[in-house]
């Protein structure tokens, strides 16, 4: 009985080999972060000298229970375009998957400081993709869908045999780098999880969500939605059905994603879920950022089958343009 | 050597273990950090949580969606005696120009707004010292938030041949006047 348990701990958390979920994750992930970090680099005024909040205030404009206990912010503020272009190139470099994990955590050191900075002007987006930033850092997120896997795979077929020889030195930390991966892959999936259930349960408290009238407030407040939905008060059960899927999906998710078929219902309802609130919301950054951990969800045989998909349409296209190229 | 390789194997494996376990119940605990079991776990938690950015509750859009609003600000001129000197500048926070300009950098702004306006002890200690370095010679800051209570959705669409505007609610509330140091 024991033995069994471990059995069954140590599968499920120190023995997944998950590189390509990782590795996808990585790519929406960073590609997310680095346009934030792009797009931030026009409220550069605000890290700076500038600033509504000064330096010294930076962390007291917490409330106290969440105040850090030491600034990440390390840089002077006349420093801080510059620390601020380094983070994007850091996370450039993530993106194309030429970063390692200590590397990751530098990038992560300063995302946090800029999170810690400026309190005040922070979207969703910024907390959750920083947090998983810091996850991912201790994964083995750079060996799928990188350049160098897209270099090694077309131009040195016979280096990964010469690479794998190697690795056999360091058995002993190669395991452990393994394992480590393992168990953050484990904690991002926890993480999704626990931020929907609470995301849900924060809206019971709200009488509209109760009621079924939030997301009508949502899509009627300019400030929120980038289309004109106020013809759509001439259909108010779709603003009531909608609230109460959204509810039922938030609340939900955990238990969901216990099971395949549920999983599978689940991230499809989430994919569009977040498509919708991206596109018409225009709130598209945290929508990736929800969605980048989906892949960490699914199976290894599922990603493969739809990579083949995908690149037999590319193939596809590409010999119809040429066919109608040479007509 | 065999002997300690697994001993060490068996190590690093408590040890993740330990570490997934203390980060799984920190998500759980924190989620909710001003229950009672937040409160009483919350020391055990929160050394970490805030250094890795968990220091966090997961609200969007919640408890209840906002309604529209935006922060007036007027900026006064005036001597020692109250006369003004110069005449007075009014505007929005962010500016009015960038409604509904839905660019990430413009969209922080109104992020930033309402966060200051959530409190006047915000506005007091971080924007209003900020408005006033911006326009050199003010001696006071009035502020107040135009509110826009959207309709209910029984309102707006029983009431569907109405005019959406005439049912959007105008209030201007928590007025305050803050001195210039």
């Amino acid at each position: 009985m024991f033995l069994n348990v471990y059995k069954k701990i140590n599968h499920f958390l120190f023995e997944n080999k998950v590189q390509t979920q990782l590795g996808l994750t990585r790519l929406f992930l960073t590609g997310t972060l680095l346009f934030l970090a792009l797009s931030r680099q026009l409220n550069m005024d605000q890290y700076g000298l500038d600033a509504i909040i000064s330096r010294s205030e930076a962390l007291n404009i917490y409330p106290e229970f969440y105040r850090p206990a030491f600034q990440y912010f390390f840089w002077s503020d006349q420093w801080a375009s510059v620390i601020h272009f380094g983070l994007i190139i850091l996370l450039l470099i993530a993106f194309l998957g030429l970063s390692n994990r200590f590397l990751m955590l530098i990038t992560w050191v300063i995302a946090q400081g800029f999170i810690n900075r400026n309190y005040s002007m922070l979207f969703g987006a910024d907390l959750i993709g920083t947090l998983f930033l810091f996850y991912l850092s201790f994964t083995d997120c750079h060996t799928c869908f990188t350049v160098k896997s897209i270099f090694r795979k077309y131009f040195l077929k016979n280096h990964i045999e010469n690479k794998s020889n190697q690795k056999n030195k360091s058995i002993f930390l190669t395991e452990f780098k393994s394992e480590i991966s393992s168990v953050f892959f484990r904690l991002m999936q926890f993480q999704l999880a626990v931020i929907y259930a609470y995301t849900g349960f924060e809206k019971f408290k709200g009488s509209t969500w109760w009621d079924g009238t939030a997301l009508w407030t949502v899509f009627a407040n300019p400030q929120f939605s980038q289309f004109d939905f106020i013809y759509l008060r001439n259909f108010p059960l779709f603003f009531s059905i909608g609230t109460f899927i959204t509810l039922i999906f938030e609340v939900y998710f955990p238990a969901m994603m216990m099971f395949k078929p549920g999983r599978y219902i689940w991230l499809s309802l989430g994919l569009f879920f977040h498509l919708n609130i991206g596109i018409l919301l225009g709130l598209m950054p945290f929508s990736m950022v929800m969605l980048a951990p989906y892949f960490l969800f699914l199976d290894q045989s599922h990603i493969n089958l739809f990579s083949k998909y995908c690149l037999n349409m590319i193939h596809k296209i590409s010999k119809n343009k040429s066919i109608s190229e040479s007509v | 050597m065999v002997m300690l390789t697994k001993l060490m194997n068996q190590f690093r494996k408590i040890i993740l273990f330990i570490i997934f376990i203390y980060f799984v119940s920190m998500m759980v605990v924190l989620g909710n950090g001003s229950s009672f079991l937040g409160r009483s776990l919350g020391n055990y938690y929160t050394p970490v949580a805030n250094l890795v950015g968990l220091n966090t509750t997961w609200n969007f859009f919640s408890p209840d969606p906002a309604h529209t609003m935006y922060l007036r600000y007027i900026v006064h001129f005036e001597d020692e005696y109250g006369n003004p000197v110069k005449e007075s500048i009014e505007n929005l926070f962010p500016a009015e120009e960038t409604n509904g300009d839905f660019r990430v950098h413009v969209r922080r702004m109104s992020y930033a707004m309402r966060f200051f306006s959530a409190s006047p002890e915000r506005l007091e200690k971080y924007l209003v010292p900020w408005l006033c370095k911006k326009n050199p010679g003010a001696n006071r800051i009035q502020t107040e938030i135009l509110y826009s209570r959207i309709p209910t959705l029984e309102v707006a669409s029983t009431l569907s041949d109405t005019n959406y505007q005439d049912l959007v609610k105008q209030e201007e509330i928590n007025q305050n006047v803050f001195k210039c140091l």
